[in-house]
């Protein structure tokens, strides 16, 4: 156990376990990289710009005083340092109580250092609060609505006649270079909406009115996520937010008010979908990884999620259309255009075929992605409702035909 | 006699025993459990408090790992959703409530009144029952991992509506409410003893301008508990009648209002986040003074910054509520106010420096770990002020940014100040000095698992990866930091694992030491080690700041006083002692009891046999509760007295 003390009044273990630290620290540096895809750090949208350059200033202003407070205690910490046992035992140094001058200079200086960061803090709370006046006339109004544990995002000033507004889930499609006002609302408990590269996030909480806005600089499909914990699956309570210009926005928002797409027999030439039988998925193995076609360029995928699938079979189709009415879908289900397909408990799937991801933009959208879903949910999304409250309170079980049908018809709703 | 007070284990010796009958029976053991069990001595209950913070200090430790074990690749499957959820809880609860807290409580129990000059606390029976409910409250907090219900999910935080039956029916989260109410029993309970004990029971001459730094930090986190628990008290009341009666507190559909939680919570947890660091900063302003061989720079300015800390502690609440959408007015409001705060916490830091200056700083272990609390704590305190500027901490709050920056002033503060606090007094509590070369090992070890854990975190938290998730996809960028940090938490672990080592080993077998051997300054250094059970054979007049370095250099003069001191207390009977009580113990009894029929007891399968079962394990611990503090007040508190014939000399 006893050592001689000598050994360590150089400290070596210091500079080793220093030298340990800077080296597994800096290896290979991939992750001090801020470009990820709900980076903070590479924001598109003025108002996550704002928030940016003040973090930086907040960055600078730390950084000088850490640059001249560290050397000033490095300095101290070795100029000072008793170099040998018997420095320890000299007479003990002049017994000085302190300096009120000096006090009162340092508290001035930091009270000037914190000045710098209190006045674009005051002009950035109100800048990122709501759309700037000049700029209210051109903004485009949303709602979003947080769910256990999925988004659902309404266009309020979309009416379709009849069948109340555009109602979509987990996707949000904004039009680009428009400023966005977000109306937050949550339905159960607290949650948070956050696109990081777009703007910082501001909590939805029941029966209080939230909003904030954000905007795209360009077309571009952006990562978010629930920010605010809520229960059991909060991370994985996930959305995207999709960017498109006025053409193809104006587009989107036809379409979306158009009922949902019927493939008649004549449509389809194609065979009966033929994808391999379910694998075992594991506990939380999730969709997404580096290098996917939808990681690499997820706006191509989502435009070319916005055309009919080529292997369509429209028996299998029917097949399943009447399947989600017996596996009692529809009463939580919106499908617009499908009979008794009105329940609101769930995200409206009207044109569930063109969205890019599935289970609150946790797994991409195809078939086997989609089969596993509903083969059980719970192993997707613990705890979800369409579970707890579907599958085990009305004894429903999927037979592999069944799943395969209901595949074919989700994924024809375009 | 010479020879028991030079060896003393806290023993003295009585001159007679008190009257007593079958009930109120006057326990009298010195050793055996029965002596712990009803110990009133201050000593004692803080080396009580010591190990249970300890040993809940390695449970939420072991939680952490687990959860970076679970996070060190993208979808993991160590820990279920559920899981995971319970592990960051309880690991938040813990590590707070469990072992910062009462290490801090430790620390206060054990030194404060050393460091004052006084043999006792003001009511140390009442110590003795803050200790015992304190450990109920544990209990209870805890009991969820033995249970069905599985332990509490729903955050440290717990926040509306998620917390209420709604959405959290089990029975885990009755028992955190009951848990955290009992703890705040206990704190508040003990916090007034602190209180009282500083006001009234300091030496002769230690005027509060000559109270050592811990010691008034010690008072000014004794008020912040006083204050800022009833907060979070009443919150817990009212989620309690929403859990147990259905009120509708915080019932969105009755009218209820979850956001009132956010705010009460957060009156009481800002506040708290001060409680866990001003008695590192107590410990600190301690052990800087000690190894530069100097007086403490800027005495006035440091205490004074202290208390302005505490009182603006009380309005920066909503800066955890930045995201909540409070307008900008509220929002500004409180970005300034948090920005204010720096500037008091920053002057502790300079005068910190400044008190090294031109010293003769030794390296020892405590040192070290005083000097790794200035510049970890002073990087959290960088990051906190970024938070301050409220539209940037939109993008960082609850994103592993903040997980980041508050471990770096939890851990790389309060724990630092806290473990350096540990080796600083080791010498005074056993007489046994920690070997220089595991102690600085750990202490590298320490230093480095937790910079390779939590600096990478910031860079995550940038990166976009938001906090309490138990799973991320391998396409964000996060995979290389988390991985970092998994690694640097074994790190952190190892070190944690040789600092207990070395503890224990210098504990059974660690070089024994004199008194005094750092030539401290504070006055607990003039007793010999381990301290008696009555502290000071003669209550010391105080005559400098630095008393003990003081009477060092006036050996004289202190002799002359001491000696007047002792011949006027021998006139009154000699030194007054606190009877030992078994009645805060049963009492702590009784509320476990009750709180575990409120919380635990499940009220739903069969109503006729199990509502009885609650209301009667309910009443039964209210009972004895009741009968407690009643056989407690009534046994009196006339105590005894000691003779002392001859006290060691100064050394």
């Amino acid at each position: 156990m006893r050592r001689p003390t000598f050994f360590l009044t150089s400290a070596p273990w210091g500079r080793c376990a220093l030298a340990l630290s800077g080296l597994l620290l800096l290896s290979g540096c991939q992750w001090m990289r801020l470009d990820g895809r709900q980076s903070a750090m590479a924001v598109e949208g003025p108002v996550a710009r704002t928030q940016l350059s003040l973090f930086l200033v907040t960055c600078w202003v730390t950084l000088v005083i850490f640059i001249i407070v560290g050397s000033i205690l490095a300095y101290a910490t070795f100029k000072f340092k008793a170099r040998t046992e018997a420095d320890e035992h000299v007479e003990p140094p002049p017994q000085g109580h302190g300096n009120p001058f000096i006090e009162i200079g340092l508290i001035a200086a930091s009270v000037f250092a914190l000045a710098i960061i209190a006045f674009p803090t005051f002009k950035g709370i109100s800048y990122t609060y709501d759309v700037p006046a000049a700029e209210k006339a051109n903004a485009y109004t949303v709602t979003a609505t947080g769910y256990q544990w999925w988004f659902k995002f309404e266009y309020p000033n979309e009416q379709i006649p009849g069948a109340g507004v555009v109602t979509t889930g987990n996707e949000l499609v904004i039009p680009a270079g428009r400023p966005v006002h977000i109306d937050l609302r949550s339905v159960d408990v607290m949650h948070s909406f956050w696109v990081p590269k777009l703007a910082g996030k501001v909590d939805m909480i029941p029966a209080r009115a939230n909003l904030l806005w954000l905007e795209a600089d360009h077309p571009g499909y952006y990562w978010g996520q629930c920010a605010e914990f809520c229960g059991e699956s909060h991370a994985v309570m996930r959305f995207r937010v999709i960017a498109l210009d006025a053409k193809d926005f104006a587009d989107w928002l036809a379409n979306q008010k158009q009922p949902a797409r019927q493939v008649a027999i004549a449509d389809s030439a194609a065979p009966k979908a033929q994808f391999a039988s379910l694998r075992t998925f594991q506990q939380n193995e999730m969709g997404f990884t580096a290098g996917d076609q939808l990681d690499v360029a997820p706006l191509d995928a989502w435009r070319a999620k916005q055309f009919p699938e080529k292997d369509e079979d429209a028996a299998l189709i029917a097949q399943g259309k009447a399947l989600f009415a017996a596996k009692t879908c529809i009463v939580c289900h919106t499908i617009r255009g499908v009979a008794s397909a009105v329940g609101v408990r769930g995200p409206d799937l009207t044109h569930v075929g063109a969205r890019t991801t599935i289970a609150g933009g946790l797994l991409e959208n195809n078939a086997e992605q989609l089969q596993r879903w509903i083969h059980n949910p719970s192993l997707v999304k613990p705890g979800n409702k369409m579970w707890v409250e579907g599958y085990l309170v009305n004894h429903i079980s999927l037979t592999s035909d069944d799943e395969v049908a209901l595949v074919a018809f989700l994924r024809s709703l375009k | 006699m010479a020879d028991t007070v030079a060896k003393s284990d806290f023993l003295g010796r009585e001159d007679h025993a008190a009257p007593k009958s079958l009930v109120l029976w006057r326990p009298e053991a010195k050793t055996g459990l029965i002596s712990w069990l009803t110990t009133v001595d201050h000593k004692r209950i803080g080396f009580l408090y010591g190990i249970a913070a300890l040993f809940f200090f390695l449970v939420g430790g072991v939680e952490a790992l687990l959860i970076r074990l679970q996070l060190a690749v993208p979808n993991n499957h160590v820990l279920t959703a559920t899981q995971y959820n319970e592990m960051f809880t309880m690991h938040a609860t813990t590590m707070i409530f469990l072992a910062v807290m009462p290490l801090s409580a430790a620390f206060f129990n054990y030194i404060m009144p050393l460091q004052i000059g006084a043999r006792d606390v003001a009511f140390p029976r009442l110590n003795a029952f803050s200790f015992w409910t304190f450990v109920a409250g544990a209990i209870v907090i805890n009991l969820g991992w033995f249970l069905k219900s599985g332990a509490p999910d729903a955050g440290w935080f717990s926040y509306t509506p998620l917390s209420t039956r709604t959405y959290t029916p089990g029975h885990a989260l009755d028992m955190w409410v009951m848990g955290i109410q009992l703890l705040g029993v206990a704190s508040i309970a003990a916090s007034l003893n602190f209180i009282i004990t500083i006001i009234n029971l300091r030496a002769p001459g230690m005027t509060m301008m000559r109270l050592p730094v811990f010691t008034w930090m010690t008072l000014v986190t004794a008020f912040l508990i006083v204050l800022a628990f009833p907060a979070i008290t009443i919150a817990l009341v009212e989620l309690m009648m929403d859990r147990l009666f259905g009120t509708n507190f915080f019932e969105v559909s009755n009218g209820g209002m979850p956001i009132l939680w956010t705010h009460l919570f957060w009156v009481f947890g800002h506040p708290e986040v001060y409680i866990l660091i001003l008695p590192g900063m107590g410990i600190i302003s301690e052990i800087l003074p000690t190894f530069s061989r100097k007086p403490l720079f800027g005495y006035p300015i440091v205490v004074f910054s202290g208390a302005s800390i505490g009182f603006l502690g009380f309005g920066v609440w909503s800066h955890h509520m930045f995201t909540t959408g409070m307008g900008t007015m509220g929002t500004t409001a409180f970005a300034f106010t948090t920005m204010a705060i720096a500037v008091p916490t920053g002057v502790k830091i300079f005068n910190w420096i400044g008190t090294m200056w031109n010293g003769r700083l030794q390296m020892r272990t405590p040192m070290m770990f005083a000097l790794g609390f200035i510049w970890l704590f002073m990087l959290g305190g960088f990051s906190g002020i970024m938070h301050s500027a409220a539209p940037a901490d939109s993008q960082q709050h609850n994103s592993y940014f903040v997980v980041a920056h508050f471990h770096y002033v939890l851990i790389g503060g309060s724990l630092f100040a806290l473990l350096a606090g540990i080796h600083y007094w080791f010498p005074l509590m056993f007489g046994r000095k920690i070997n220089e070369f595991w102690g600085k090992l750990s202490f590298w070890v320490i230093f480095t698992g937790f910079n390779v854990t939590f600096f990478p975190m910031h860079f995550i938290g940038l990166n976009g990866m938001p906090r309490r998730t138990f799973t991320y996809d391998g396409n964000m960028g996060w995979n290389q930091g988390n991985l970092v940090a998994t690694i640097g938490a074994f790190i952190l672990g190892v070190g944690v694992a040789i600092y207990f080592g070395v503890m224990l080993y210098t504990y059974f077998k660690g070089e024994r030491v004199g008194r005094d051997p750092w030539d401290a300054r504070t006055l607990e250094w003039s007793l010999p080690n381990p301290p008696p059970e009555y502290n000071y054979a003669v209550i010391p007049q105080v005559e400098a700041r630095d008393q003990w370095w003081y009477a060092k250099h006036h050996q004289a003069e202190v002799a002359k006083t001491d000696a007047a001191h002792a011949a006027a207390e021998a006139a009154h009977g000699g030194i007054h002692m606190p009877h030992q009580s078994i009645y805060p113990f049963f009492a702590s009894c009784g509320i476990l009891i009750g709180a575990i029929g409120i919380a635990i007891v499940d009220a739903n399968p069969d109503p006729h046999v199990i509502v009885g079962t609650k209301l009667a394990t309910t009443l039964v611990g209210a009972l004895i509760m009741v009968v407690s503090v009643y056989l407690w007040s009534l046994e009196g508190n006339e105590g005894y007295h000691l003779h002392i014939e001859h006290e060691e000399g100064h050394s």
